[in-house]
């Protein structure tokens, strides 16, 4: 039978925490500049001209069709040749993760832009405002909230996604397992420990958007997904 | 300016074919594996005992929570510590994926069954069906219907996850782009002919599942 041992794991904590931290770290710079930059794909996929909205579509369909893992293998290993800059580990996640759920949230964008009703844009504009007034000042505000769960599904995702960074050696918390098995021979201890944390912290953040979704639907607001 | 120059990666076409076999192959298992485990949990999940629904919960909540690679690595690291006998890449690959899958599609297949009407089941039981023959052949057929376009996503999800199998070293698409890259120093050609093969394999499917999702948004 075997003996299991989580001492050596647990002498080990601080590389754990710091794992965990990072992961934390490029989930939350994938999140801000992908939410930004998915609602300029978003715009420009709804746009009427084909100079926008073609571009949009073949980024957004790229990175939603092609794997992560090549995306991010593609990032680290070919970008900094054509580019001729220096990729660390961390850029070549964020630039990943940050274009891959930008291509993703653009489509949650479009699907609430589209789901506000044609009235709301006409009375925005019957009553003098610029289309793009309408946009920010009508339609955006209400789109946005029932965007929320589909946004918070995908952060979740986001979050379980961003262990591939281990594969390019970077130290988020997969990473600091994977070291902490090796050095102390413990793979079986290390690696129960890492899921488990994930486990918590996820299971954390999908409690938490649950509630939030409850709450929304409570105050009767429709959700797309 | 970079000078592209598929040539090198043309003539390792061979070692792309070998890992499009690998991909092919692992995400065959996973797909079916996957969903006939999801469709046993999902039964677990819509059931009302709570010896079915606990476990079926537990196991849901568990593998939905925790990233795929985490598991992958733990089957390949950890399992064998625990039982007697070695396990591969492919397999410790392929059970990572396969849970996880199961996991979210049997959510899938709950939600499906509880989205038909009860009075389809009552008629069933009323013309004297049991509930197995009212699931098998009033309920199921209508749930598959509506659960057409989220079993295809959850297929291209699969699809994409084989990748993954590359981080234990086992041979499909991705690990033979490594390989190629690392053995011609191009890994510009090879990476973009390895995201370019994925690319042409999976947007047919994704269409396919915008056709889908249209025609069942019209005929509901």
């Amino acid at each position: 039978m075997y003996q299991w041992d989580f001492a050596p794991v647990a002498a080990n904590w601080p590389l754990l925490a710091q794992g965990l931290l990072n992961t934390l770290k490029v989930t939350g710079v994938a999140l801000v500049v992908g939410l930004a930059l998915g609602l300029l794909f978003a715009l420009m996929r709804l746009s009427r001209h084909r100079g926008l909205s073609w571009p949009a579509g073949f980024v957004i369909e790229v990175f939603r069709t092609t794997p992560p893992l090549v995306q991010l293998f593609w990032f680290f290993f070919a970008l900094p040749l054509i580019a001729g800059i220096a990729m660390t580990p961390y850029i070549a996640a964020c630039v990943t993760f940050s274009i891959q759920s930008a291509a993703f949230f653009a489509e949650v964008f479009r699907g609430g832009i589209q789901s506000i009703e044609r009235g709301q844009w006409e009375a925005a504009r019957a009553i003098g405002m610029t289309e793009a007034q309408a946009m920010k000042r009508i339609v955006l505000p209400q789109a946005v909230k029932r965007m929320i769960p589909a946004f918070m599904e995908r952060a979740i995702e986001l979050m379980k996604t961003t262990t591939l960074v281990a594969t390019i050696s970077y130290a988020d918390l997969l990473f600091a397992a994977n070291e902490i098995s090796q050095k102390t021979f413990r793979p079986l201890e290390t690696f129960t420990v890492a899921a488990l944390m994930y486990f918590v912290v996820i299971t954390a953040f999908s409690l938490l958007a649950r509630r939030f979704e409850r709450r929304l639907a409570i105050s009767g607001e429709a959700t797309v997904h | 300016m970079h000078q592209w120059d598929f040539a090198s990666v043309l003539a390792n076409r061979e070692a792309l074919l070998v890992g499009a076999i690998g991909t092919l192959r692992i995400f065959a298992i996973c797909l079916v594996a996957g969903l006939s485990l999801g469709f046993i949990v999902g039964l677990g999940r819509y059931s009302r005992n709570r010896l079915f629904y606990w476990p079926a919960t537990a196991f849901t909540e568990f593998f939905r929570n925790t990233p795929v690679l985490v598991q992958i690595l733990w089957f390949y690291f950890a399992l064998p510590i625990l039982v007697p006998f070695s396990i591969g890449p492919l397999a410790a690959a392929a059970m990572g994926i396969s849970l996880n899958s199961a996991a979210f599609s049997a959510e899938i297949f709950r939600g499906g069954i509880q989205s038909i009407d009860r009075g389809q089941w009552d008629g069933a039981r009323a013309i004297g069906m049991t509930a197995g023959q009212a699931m098998r052949r009033i309920v199921l057929p209508q749930a598959l219907r509506r659960m057409t376009p989220a079993l295809t996503n959850r297929a291209i999800e699969i699809f994409k996850m084989s990748t993954l199998a590359s981080a234990v070293a086992y041979v499909e698409l991705l690990q033979q782009g490594k390989l190629i890259a690392s053995l011609n120093f191009n890994p510009i050609e090879a990476y973009t002919a390895v995201a370019v093969i994925f690319f042409v394999c999976l947007w047919p499917l994704v269409q396919l599942t915008y056709v889908l999702e249209r025609r069942l948004g019209r005929s509901e």
